[in-house]
């Protein structure tokens, strides 16, 4: 393993079903990303992406083929372990936010806060993702890109080596989605983080450092994006 | 890890960081928020629990210092080891004799007159009424006033002394100390002036005495009757000028008590032996084999024997009784009783502390269901199940928690107070103090919060088995079920109920068991009622005769046989003999001899030596049936009789045995005139007094079902309207967290265009089935489960009766039930209709 290989996915397989209704999702997927990188999984519905995210993640499993972080393989980890990956090293975004309604934004990040020994400012956060003013408010108090933020808090804020992020914008509008991704991007230069983000929108991989284009559960495309662009000035 | 090391992020943030104090758990600030929201179903849920708890704990504080002060009264008012009756005055020379049995014996003579709050001129002549209505005894008695006997005694110093609860102690010849329960149960008031036969005495004080705190009139009754049963004290003056035969009873303790029960009854059952053939022979020996020996040359006419006997004329007596402590009802049955009470209580306790943590868990597995992607993602972002599990089951901790102490503080105030109110109600109890208890602390607190969070933690443990995927995905369906149940080609509306029915499955089966558990107490509170007075009036119906008269001996003193002018009068014959085995190992059971062509025991059949009928709860109670040989023994001898069983006869007074007058006194070695007394439909008058042992009257016969009545027909109808507040909160609770579960779907519904009508048709209509079904269902089980529970008691108790509830009795149960379910189906309608249409909107991936 190369000192910048950070997490590399070898020949990863994955189905659902049994007998004729059985469907192969990943069918041997091979890559790396380095350390620090955003790299994007794009790909259109049913190509596999959100279930690559998920066994990154750790909440599925690979029938076959290994995921490596850190040279550390998955599939030798046990539940707890698994747990304790995701707890130490994993923060995660998804695209309904999945909030505690009961609590408020403060306390939503907090439930991060909680998982880490030495978790970021809280209230420095909160003014990097534009919501010192709303700290108090409710979930339902807030729009669909404040909860948003208030998710993204909740996964950096302990600082995780990999932030996952499941189709972050698909229930935005286009000018939240940009301030969203523009808020990953600032914490991914910020933190340093390994972004990995999954969606199907094609103008996002122009802000990232590398696009996996996926299509039927394989790799058919692996761009080292040369000529990244800020998320501001993303367009579709 | 190895990708800890490579954190370059981290190390970058480290100094920022490392001065930071852990944060808190702020999942832990949603349970206030969490309460405030649903306070409803938690203050439910905490008063159901409050109530429960404090009941029990009420129950198991108060007789738990009542029954501390009950043992510490045995030394302070030096309390028995035991007594027994003599037929005459012991002679100072049998009394020697007795003591030297290694026990000291104090005098305790008590007369039994009758006892009444009016003037004996003031009351209606027998034969007046008889002329004028043509009632029966039994009848007058109803409707007028309750015969009532009162056992006194003389002041009684050295043993058995009484505790007085009310007044003074009796000073003059003319008052009178009379039991204090029996007092409270007829309202006499210290001053008031009571009859005791044709004299008036003034009610000086109330008394308790610990040799009588369940007022049984016989040590072999099948109950107690604190209604028409009394004892009490007065001057030796006083004593000796009532008119009535003297009972020649002694209490005796022993020099050196006995440890343990066993010893108890080991020393006791070699001293009853020993006092028959003491007062058998005139103190001349106690052992048995020679006082056969006297007895066998006795009839052969020993000069030398019937010398000695001339001799000891006047010390030659009969041990008419004997009971020692241990087995003493009046002394025991209240302690006894008390602990039964502890123990049903503590059963109900647990089995609706059950139904409420199902209760709670349901509730929280529905909370789990609609937090499932929070869990998810929570599960996802590195939280333990443990964490998660936690966080679940502290609202039940808290609620329980909270609950016990609330009830705790309510046990040891007002349902203690309560239930030692119960208690005075029924026995005679001395003054008490309450005391702190660690075992009902244990009992009511502990161990049903121990219920609530096992209970709480398997069913949120098995919830949250599933993978963070499967909550992500709101996927929590634990079956392996792949499609939906086929269901008939019914109605789309039968068939959506169907798919509501299944959906909430858990939901209802808690309903189902939480009304099983209501029904099973109104069973009680409205069978138990129903059975007193259904045996009340089927013995009314079918007594032997309104008067059983038990003479002394068959002859007077003059040796004359005792005969009577009363027309209806009959000559028969009673013993008693105890049972060896089955349900209920000593029960006394009454052998009766009845002459031929008997007009009272009606049995047609010619029964040869061995052959009896026995009366109906004796089968009932045995499961004896024809065909069918028994063995009972005499009680205070070694000697046992085998019977086949004939026929059953019916008789529902008591557990008994009968036979042909002939066989009976040859059975029991009597000569062939011999009898024991007269059953009769109408009072003698022409017996003296002082022939007469006693005279069993319809009162006494049906003294259970009196008792009874007195201490639980008050408290049966609270208990149905308890049932009933309890059925509203229950059914309130449940149907709120199916309505609550299914809150989407509803508002779905109504985005679909469905009318409130057509929805409480799907829902409420479903819930209203199930309840019904689950009424009918479990009326049955209930009735069962009395039956069964009654069986149990019967089989501690002497006696027997069966378990009666009426067709109207079954329904108003159920509609106890379908009330309280109207009641609840009203705020479920509102609570429906609340239901926003935008909660399927927002809730649609």
């Amino acid at each position: 393993m190369s000192e910048q290989e950070f997490l590399k996915v070898s020949n990863v397989c994955k189905g659902f079903g049994e007998g004729d209704s059985r469907q192969e999702v990943l069918r041997g997927m091979d890559f790396t990303v380095q350390k620090g990188e955003f790299c994007v999984l794009l790909g259109p519905s049913g190509s596999g992406k959100s279930t690559l995210l998920n066994i990154i993640g750790g909440i599925d499993s690979a029938d076959d083929g290994y995921i490596a972080i850190a040279g550390d393989k998955l599939r030798d980890m046990d539940e707890k372990a698994l747990t304790r990956y995701r707890r130490k090293h994993l923060g995660y975004v998804f695209q309904l936010y999945n909030l505690i309604p009961n609590l408020n934004v403060k306390e939503n990040i907090e439930v991060g806060a909680y998982l880490s020994d030495k978790p970021l400012d809280i209230d420095d956060l909160l003014n990097t993702l534009g919501l010192w003013e709303h700290r108090y408010k409710l979930p339902n108090q807030l729009s669909g890109g404040q909860q948003q933020r208030t998710s993204i808090g909740r996964a950096i804020v302990k600082n995780p080596d990999i932030l996952l992020c499941d189709e972050p914008t698909g229930a935005l509008d286009y000018n939240t989605s940009k301030e969203i991704l523009k808020l990953i991007e600032d914490v991914n230069q910020k933190y340093g983080n390994t972004v990995i983000m999954v969606t199907h929108n094609n103008a996002i991989s122009d802000m990232a450092d590398h696009t996996i284009k996926l299509r039927d559960g394989k790799v058919r495309k692996n761009i080292i994006n040369e000529n990244k662009i800020s998320a501001v000035d993303l367009d579709w | 890890m190895a990708i800890n090391s490579n954190n370059s992020a981290g190390k970058a943030l480290a100094p920022a960081a490392s001065s930071r104090k852990k944060v808190k758990n702020p999942m832990r600030k949603r349970l206030f928020r969490e309460l405030k929201k649903d306070w409803k179903k938690y203050f439910v849920l905490f008063l159901l629990m409050v109530f429960m708890i404090g009941l029990a704990s009420g129950i198991d504080v108060g007789n738990d210092s009542m029954m501390a002060a009950i043992d510490e009264s045995y030394e302070k008012y030096t309390i028995e080891n035991g007594h027994f009756e003599l037929r005459e005055k012991a002679s100072p020379a049998l009394l020697s004799m007795i003591e030297n049995e290694d026990i000291t014996v104090y005098e305790q003579f008590y007369k039994d007159l009758s006892e009444s709050k009016t003037a004996p001129n003031e009351m209606k002549s027998t034969s007046d009424i008889d002329e004028a209505t043509g009632a029966k005894p039994s009848e007058r008695l109803e409707s007028d006033e309750k015969e009532v006997t009162v056992r006194i005694f003389k002041i009684r110093n050295e043993v058995n002394r009484a505790c007085v609860m009310k007044g003074e102690m009796p000073s003059n010849a003319d008052e009178i100390a009379i039991d204090n329960n029996h007092a409270y149960v007829n309202k006499i008031k210290v001053g008031d002036t009571l009859y005791i036969g044709e004299s008036a005495f003034t009610v000086s004080g109330l008394i308790s005495s610990s040799d009588y705190t369940t007022l049984f009139k016989k040590n072999s009754d099948f109950m107690f009757n604190a209604v028409d049963f009394d004892i009490a004290v007065m001057t030796e003056e006083g004593w000796e000028s009532l008119p009535s035969s003297v009972f020649y009873q002694y209490a005796f303790m022993y020099n050196e008590k006995p440890a343990t029960t066993a010893e108890q009854k080991e020393k006791a059952d070699a001293l009853m032996e020993k006092l028959a053939v003491l007062s058998a022979t005139g103190g001349f020996t106690d052992e048995k084999a020679a006082a056969e020996e006297l007895a066998v040359k006795m009839q052969q006419q020993d000069p030398e024997v019937m010398q000695l006997l001339a001799e000891r004329e006047g010390d030659i007596n009969e041990l008419k009784d004997f009971v020692p402590e241990y087995a003493n009802q009046a002394i025991h049955f209240a302690p006894e009783d008390m602990g039964s009470d502890k123990a049903i209580m503590s059963v109900l306790v647990y089995i609706f502390i059950g139904v409420l943590a199902f209760i709670f868990a349901i509730t929280t597995s529905n909370t789990i269901t609609s937090e499932s992607a929070v869990i998810g993602t929570l599960r996802a972002t590195g939280y333990t199940r443990g964490e998660i599990l936690r966080h679940y089951m502290l609202m039940p901790i808290i609620v329980t928690l909270l609950a016990s102490a609330a009830g705790n503080i309510l046990g040891y105030t007002i349902f203690k107070d309560a239930a030692v109110a119960l208690y005075y109600n029924s026995y005679s109890l001395v003054t008490y103090e309450t005391l702190w208890n660690m075992d009902a602390f244990l009992v009511t607190t502990i161990l049903p919060l121990i219920l609530m969070l096992l209970i709480n933690f398997i069913v949120i443990y098995r919830k949250l088995r599933l993978s963070p995927l499967r909550f992500l995905r709101k996927d929590l369906r634990t079956s392996k079920r792949k499609k939906a149940m086929r269901l008939p080609s019914w109605s789309f509306l039968k068939r959506f109920r169907l798919r509501i029915l299944f959906d909430n499955m858990g939901g209802y089966i808690v309903l189902f068991v939480g009304i099983a558990f209501v029904m099973l107490m109104l069973a009680f509170s409205i069978g138990l009622p129903e059975t007193l007075d259904h045996y009340k009036a089927n013995l009314d119906e079918n007594l032997i005769s309104n008067y059983q008269y038990i003479l002394k001996g068959y002859k007077d003193e003059e040796g004359n046989v005792i005969t009577t002018s009363e027309e209806s009068a009959e000559k028969y014959s009673v013993a008693s003999l105890e049972t060896i085995d089955g349900a209920h190992k000593g029960e006394e059971i009454s052998v009766y001899g009845y002459e031929n062509e008997s007009s009272y025991i009606k049995i047609d059949e010619a029964l040869s030596a061995n052959e009896i009928y026995i009366s109906s709860p004796y089968s009932k109670k045995f499961r004896l049936s024809e065909g069918d040989t028994i063995t009972l023994k005499e009680k205070y001898e070694d000697k046992s009789y085998d019977f086949v069983i004939k026929g059953i006869y019916d008789y529902d007074g008591a557990l008994c045995v009968f036979l042909p007058q002939e066989n009976f006194n040859k059975i029991f070695g009597l000569d062939a005139d011999a009898f024991t007394g007269f059953l009769s439909q109408n009072a003698i008058s022409d017996i003296n007094y002082e022939d007469i042992y006693t005279v069993v009257t319809l009162e006494e016969v049906m003294s259970i079902a009196t008792q009874l009545d007195h201490s639980m027909g008050g408290m049966m109808d609270m208990v149905s309207w308890v049932c009933l507040v309890m059925a509203v909160l229950m059914m309130y609770l449940l149907t709120k967290i199916i309505i609550e579960k299914n809150a989407t779907s509803i508002s779905m519904v109504k985005v679909l265009g469905y009318e409130n009508k057509e929805i409480n048709s799907l829902y409420i209509l479903l819930t209203s089935l199930v309840v019904l079904f689950s009424a009918v269902a479990t009326a049955a089980l209930a009735i069962l489960g009395l039956a069964g529970v009654f069986r149990l008691y019967m089989n501690s108790l002497n006696g027997w009766f069966d378990v009666y509830i009426s067709p109207m009795g079954i329904a108003k149960m159920i509609l106890i039930l379908v009330v309280s379910y109207a009641i609840v189906a009203i705020f479920d309608t509102i609570r429906i209709k609340k239901i926003p249409l935008a909660d399927a909107l927002k809730n649609v991936e």
